[in-house]
């Protein structure tokens, strides 16, 4: 079928079709069929960090190199124990940063599919 | 497929609020700019049944506010409501038994009736009829509602190449059965 051919069918079905269909009442009749909206239980997330802080406080609590670090950071004279433990925080707290901004750039910006 | 204009980024914008905030309104308002659209997808699926259409087009909406977690922004939010618009047609039509709607797709190609300027509409609407349903849904997608092959291919879930075939087919067989009207209006520009 050559492209003439194509644009005249495809010009008469454009002409054919109404458009969109006036609302008349449509929205307002769904709108007072609208359930409430379920939320999402908080309880995991929140179970999740607590059991995640009480292990590693846990695994942490009988180990030198936390204990010397803590003992000396609250003596007022950091130790290299210290410094370790403050690089340990850090980096946690930069890996937990970089996978927020991870997830927020995922949920704005919507990804391409793929073909 | 991502829609890059600002009419797609409000539409993400509403869907963001409904789902941090339960904003109803918001939610009313994507509605409102797309219901137009959705229902008349549907009463073309139907073959112009308002109210069936109508029932499907309420049930497609009240799925899209249950899952609307679920939209990942992947196609634009037209596109995501048709297709949930067209599952929803799909299921309405498993469950209705009855074969006098079945279209039959293997019809013998005859000329729609004589050329008549006042029929047109209605011998479109004949030829369209004698598609395939898989043809008749390709067209409807691609041609009247202004879809890529992609988005069609999204919303129908069909492989990108079969929506192409289906489209080229289509075009071909509709082409054949309203031959007569373009002979007329040829003959009509030569006058």
């Amino acid at each position: 079928m050559n492209d003439e051919a194509e644009d005249a069918v495809d010009a008469l079905l454009r002409e054919n079709f109404e458009g969109p269909v006036a609302d008349d009442g449509f929205c307002a009749s769904v709108m007072d069929r609208l359930p409430a909206r379920r939320r999402r239980n908080q309880w995991p997330m929140a179970a999740g960090i607590f059991a995640g802080v009480a292990t590693c406080w846990f695994s942490l609590w009988s180990a030198p190199l936390a204990s010397d670090g803590w003992r000396d950071w609250l003596s007022g004279a950091p130790s290299a124990a210290t410094m370790t433990l403050f690089v340990a925080m850090i980096s946690m707290t930069v890996l937990a940063l970089a996978w927020t901004i991870a997830e927020a750039d995922d949920r704005s910006e919507p990804r391409r599919m793929v073909r | 497929m991502a829609d890059p204009t600002g009419a797609g980024q409000v539409d993400h914008a509403l869907v963001a609020r409904v789902l941090l905030t339960d904003d109803r309104r918001a939610f009313e308002q994507l509605m409102r700019w797309h219901q137009g659209m959705v229902r008349a997808q549907l009463r073309r699926l139907l073959h112009g049944d308002e109210a069936r259409a109508d029932d499907l087009a309420q049930e497609t909406f009240l799925l899209a506010w249950r899952k609307l977690d679920q939209f990942r922004g992947e196609a634009r939010f037209s596109t995501w409501l048709y297709r949930i618009a067209y599952t929803c047609f799909l299921q309405a039509r498993r469950k209705q038994s009855s074969a006098a709607e079945a279209i039959d797709g293997d019809a013998p190609d005859q000329r729609i009736s004589p050329p008549d300027a006042v029929n047109l509409r209605l011998d479109v609407e004949r030829a369209m009829r004698r598609l395939s349903a898989a043809e008749h849904e390709v067209l409807l997608h691609v041609v009247q509602l202004g879809l890529s092959h992609d988005e069609a291919a999204y919303v129908l879930a069909m492989p990108l190449g079969t929506v192409k075939s289906h489209a080229n087919r289509g075009k071909a067989r509709l082409r054949t059965l309203l031959a007569d009207w373009q002979v007329t209006s040829q003959e009509g520009r030569g006058t």
